[in-house]
């Protein structure tokens, strides 16, 4: 391997323009797998019509985006067929440059050998390049979160909060970084799952840091309803994640419940769904309190397997982001039946969704089932790397000892 | 209450065990671990038994059940038919039209001409198409003619089409005309447009060639272009077509009905069209019905017998036996079909375009049906399909139709293709684990570690250690060979290949079997890691065993001639050990070359097919074998070859 990224890099972000500009069935912007509607390219662009010609996009139901890219895209970016596919590789490889970064800080190295490798991963991860080729806005999401996280890292904790809070605008579930987010900001993101320890941090730093996040939020969403001159765009965009207003299939895991629910349950199973996504932050910071990274990452898995409107891309980060923490891997348990079960469920979730929806010989339930194995790979993922982050702080075993779980 | 708490503390202790309940469940786990890895061998062998078995048992005439009709607004065989010996008349009158363009070389664009003349005397809209395919080197050219029924009742929202090609399927289009069932779509038009009770537009299209002219007139209709096809837009146009009726009468007279209905990639049609046809054929007109035109040797004598002479005669008289043949030849047919992905008639190509579609094909015969059976059948199928308010979609999508009347379930055949994965999977996961572990003699050192080794791990004179698994070569040489494949598909599908196919055969293979050799450059890993081959096969089977259970559900067909290609195969590929020679190393791998590429020598024919499958027809198989099966042999062949 020779240790040259700065070549490396540009090549692949290159790979990743000629992938932008090559000509790709049109097929694929509307694909459900890899754009959910609040962040599918189609939606904005109509969005982004309706607001120039003078009609409030959110009166409709279709347009669930937030103001702020409905600003950003109606003025200082237009968005034409060049631009869009120079801007989402942009993302793209910002993105790939700040899980870099996220690296060379965890291990306090300038440049390491495997600067490439982690970049790779994330640039050619098809997960992540087929929702960017469709222009899906969750790219973007991508590219705050882990930018969020990257100034965390670095302890610039103004930029990192206010990235965060952009993140929120596009999608409210992101939420759930807040707290390791913040706890980052105040520790080090060196490696010490293989030595936990309590939190010495004193926690009262991050209080400021809480009232300057929450600043930059009712600032941004001030913003937006400057943008639209009134608030129905609350309801529409981070109303969506909460209501489950438009059941278009995903790969997640609400959709094909909420179809089946009776009316009269719902609101106590929308408040089911999304509380239950929140009891996962304490636990994951309590457990991770002397590695807050690894509880983001942890974290970052638990929305991409139970999110309301996940794409690809959302487990797309998450699988990404196992590059980075190289010192778990001789302790995962079952990490070739986890890639199996993703090798399974990639290739039954287009085959499912084209024998429903274009063959019209299977029905809505083939590809529940598909995006039920995807969960399951997902999810065994997640365990799996929950159980390799706590079992790395005792070590290798000598013969004959063996491992209980209580 | 004392009682009842010890015998709960009895069941507990039962589950749990004695002593301290961490350790016992800590042995436990090892038990359970030890023994599936002792019962590997057998399970894998089990599975695979199994496995063969069921797709053997497939024809047996103890499995499948009926068939019937489930969706209830389709009502077959309830209507009066009126198509009489009138219209039988006309039908003759156009018969020796047409047999008057054949006899004088009439070209495609008169014949065409004649067609929309004759669907225009009785005042229905109707057009020419003229196409032309630029497939693989050679050009196609021909001319449709389709005319349009505006429904009486409806706004024209639905279709159905009754086309007929101007070839006939027998032989899969080697020729012969199908002028009578011409005919009958000709005489069939002026006579339905009597009737005000179509609440569906109805199609009535008359295609040139065999495949290729429906293939130009259907993609047009929806509007999709292909980079080889030239057509004209069509000007006439309808709704959305929900059924289709193709009809294939090549000869004098007919005595059984058959059913072709394999479309294009493994697709079949919803199975409520194909009973209520074959209903009506059966209690409405009296035509027996057949599945393809096999037309039972029980009922016939002059047909030719299924079972080998030679075999015992109670054997050959006992009617399960009996039963079995008769089945297992239908089923063979349909996978041929679907395997390869090939249409078994023009229906098939409405497949693609989510039409459930089905050839209704006159076995030819010196008796006793003729136009007046066909009209009748046609006329009450369509007034079926008529009644339709939403597409067909209770039935079944995926089945097999062992005899007519008789089907298979998907859940009693795709087992078979299941479980044989499975065990491919197995072998994969064991191989992977085998992997981890080396059998090391002990070290100088080992003296004072004596005490410390447990007794499973204990063998005389050694001990099993990890070791770590190089997984990123493996890994490039399976992506390497799968990109190797897509050089050969464009390689095949090149002009240059399908010019002399003969030929060239053997030369691509020869050329595609040398080039993975280069992965012998690759050093040896060294010894405190798993050797690439043993790591290379657990991924190949892993994967292999992926691919044949996710195709299996979209053309079952394909899946078992992939697990019986593969499924041994690839789990017998072992990587050599230190004291195999390089010469029984190259054996191996060359008859693992012999197994991914032969078809290249074997069958030039079958290729030329393939590939004008793909090219007029967008039949995924040519690019599949090239892509996905040739690297996955190549890769078990490199298993053997590569040091370990």
């Amino acid at each position: 391997m020779d240790s040259d990224p700065d070549f490396a890099f540009p090549a692949l972000v290159a790979a990743r323009l000629l992938l932008a500009f090559a000509p790709l069935p049109d097929a694929l912007k509307y694909d459900q797998q890899l754009s959910s509607p609040l962040t599918s390219y189609s939606r904005l662009r109509e969005g982004i019509y309706l607001f120039q010609h003078g009609i409030d996009p959110y009166s409709g139901g279709s347009f669930r985006h937030s103001p702020l890219l409905l600003s950003l895209f109606s003025t200082v970016l237009p968005l034409t067929p060049y631009t869009s596919a120079l801007l989402w590789t942009a993302a793209d490889a910002v993105a790939a440059w700040a899980l870099v970064r996220i690296w060379r800080l965890r291990t306090g190295a300038k440049k390491t050998s495997r600067d490439r490798q982690i970049a790779a991963l994330y640039l050619l991860n098809p997960y992540i390049f087929l929702p960017s080729l469709a222009l899906s806005t969750s790219s973007l999401e991508n590219m705050l979160c882990l930018l969020a996280i990257m100034f965390a890292c670095r302890g610039r904790a103004s930029a990192s909060l206010l990235a965060l809070a952009a993140l929120l605008q596009l999608s409210l579930p992101s939420i759930l970084l807040l707290a390791p987010v913040l706890l980052l900001n105040i520790t080090r993101p060196v490696s010490r799952l293989a030595l936990p320890q309590p939190l010495d941090a004193p926690l009262k730093q991050a209080v400021p840091l809480l009232a300057e996040f929450l600043g930059y939020t009712v600032l941004l969403t001030f913003a937006s309803t400057l943008v639209c001159g009134n608030w129905a765009w609350v309801e529409k965009t981070w109303g969506a994640s909460l209501t489950l207003p438009d059941l278009t299939p995903n790969p997640g895991l609400w959709w094909y419940f909420f179809t089946e629910m009776f009316d009269h349950f719902r609101p106590f199973f929308l408040m089911v769904f999304s509380v239950h996504l929140l009891i996962y932050v304490a636990p994951m910071c309590i457990k991770f309190q002397h590695d807050f990274l690894y509880a983001a990452f942890l974290l970052l898995g638990v929305l991409a397997v139970f999110k309301p409107y996940p794409t690809l891309s959302d487990p797309g980060l998450f699988l990404t982001m196992f590059s980075i923490f190289p010192e778990i891997y001789p302790y995962l348990r079952h990490p070739i039946v986890t890639a199996l079960i993703h090798l399974h469920a990639s290739l039954l979730l287009p085959l499912f969704n084209s024998l429903w929806l274009r063959q019209g010989t299977g029905n809505a339930n083939f590809f529940y089932a598909s995006t039920l194995v995807f969960g399951m790979g997902n999810g065994a993922a997640l365990l799996d790397a929950i159980w390799a982050g706590l079992r790395i702080a005792i070590g290798e075993l000598k013969d004959g000892f063996e491992i209980a779980q209580e | 209450m004392a009682t009842v708490r010890n015998a709960l503390l009895g069941v507990k202790q039962r589950l749990r065990g004695q002593g301290n309940p961490t350790v016992a469940k800590i042995r436990r786990q090892r038990a359970l671990r030890d023994r599936v890895w002792r019962g590997l061998p057998y399970i894998k062998v089990l599975l695979f038994t199994v496995g063969y078995l069921w797709l053997l048992v497939i024809p047996s005439s103890r499995l499948g059940q009926g068939t019937y009709i489930d969706e209830n607004a389709l009502q077959p065989g309830q209507v009066n038919t009126y198509w009489n010996w009138e219209e039988v008349h006309r039908a003759d009158k156009i018969l020796a039209d047409l047999e008057q363009l054949r006899d004088r070389n009439a070209t495609s664009d008169e014949i065409a001409q004649y067609a929309v003349t004759e669907f225009e005397r009785y005042g229905i809209p109707a057009r020419k198409q003229q196409y032309s395919f630029d497939a693989a080197g050679e050009i196609v050219n021909g001319t449709n003619a389709y005319a349009v029924m505006q429904s009486p009742r409806a706004s024209g929202t639905e279709a159905i089409v009754i086309s007929a090609s101007w070839l006939s399927r027998t032989g899969e289009g080697d020729g012969t005309l199908n002028l009578r069932g011409v005919s009958t779509v000709l005489a069939l038009a002026p006579y339905l447009k009597k009737y005000s009770l179509w609440a569906k537009d109805l199609i009535f299209v008359i295609s040139d060639g065999y495949l290729d002219g429906m293939q130009a007139w259907v993609t047009t209709y929806h509007g999709e272009t292909q980079p080889n096809l030239k057509a004209e837009p069509l000007s006439l146009r309808s709704g959305v077509i929900w059924t289709a009726l193709n009809i294939d009468y090549p000869g004098h007279s007919f005595s059984h009905l058959g059913l072709f209905f394999e479309g294009l990639n493994g697709r079949l049609p919803n199975q409520d069209l194909l009973n209520s046809v074959s209903l009506i054929s059966r209690y409405t007109v009296g035509v027996p019905v057949l599945v393809y035109d096999h037309i039972d040797p029980r009922e016939d004598r002059n047909q030719p017998g299924l079972l080998p002479s030679w075999l015992p005669e109670p054997l050959k008289t006992n009617s399960d036996v009996q039963e079995y043949v008769t089945r297992a030849r239908n089923v063979y047919r349909h996978m041929n079909y679907q395997a390869r992905g090939a249409a078994s008639g023009v229906h098939g190509l409405f497949h693609q375009f989510r039409i459930d579609a089905v050839t209704l094909f006159a076995v030819p015969a010196t008796g006793p049906h003729g136009f007046h059976a066909l009209g009748r059948i046609l006329e009450s199928s369509l007034r079926t399909c008529n009644n339709l308010l939403e597409r067909l979609h209770a039935s079944f999508f995926f089945y097999l139709l062992v005899a007519p009347g008789t089907f298979m379930k998907i859940g009693s055949y795709l087992p078979s293709v299941i479980l044989v994965g499975t065990a491919m999977l197995f072998t994969g996961l064991g191989e992977w684990v085998h992997a981890g572990w080396t059998f090391a003699t002990p070290a100088p050192l080992a003296g004072d570690e004596k005490n410390e080794k447990s007794a499973s791990s204990q063998e005389i004179g050694g001990k099993w250690r990890r070791r770590s698994r190089p997984v990123l070569q493996p890994i490039v040489i399976m992506v390497l060979t799968h990109m190797l494949g897509a050089l050969l598909f464009f390689l095949v599908n090149s002009s240059w290949f399908v010019s002399n196919v003969q030929i060239n055969g053997p030369i691509l293979a020869a050329l595609f079997c040398s080039i993975p050799l280069v992965f012998t450059i690759v050093p040896p890993s060294p010894p405190s890691h798993a050797p690439a081959p043993s790591v290379l096969k657990a991924f190949n089977l892993c994967f292999a065993s992926a691919l044949v259970s996710i195709t299996s559900v979209l053309n079952f067909s394909l899946a078992a001639t992939m697990a019986l290609f593969m499924g041994i195969p690839l789990t017998l590929a072992t990587p050599s050990s230190l004291s195999s020679s390089s010469s029984v190393r190259i054996a191996k791998y060359a008859a693992y070359c012999a197994l991914a590429l032969g078809w290249l020598v074997i069958c030039p024919e079958e290729t030329r097919r393939a590939i004008w499958n793909w090219d007029v027809l967008r039949v995924w198989f040519a690019p599949f074998v090239c892509v996905v099966y040739v690297p996955l042999v190549l890769q078990a062949g490199l298993v053997c070859l590569l040091p370990s």
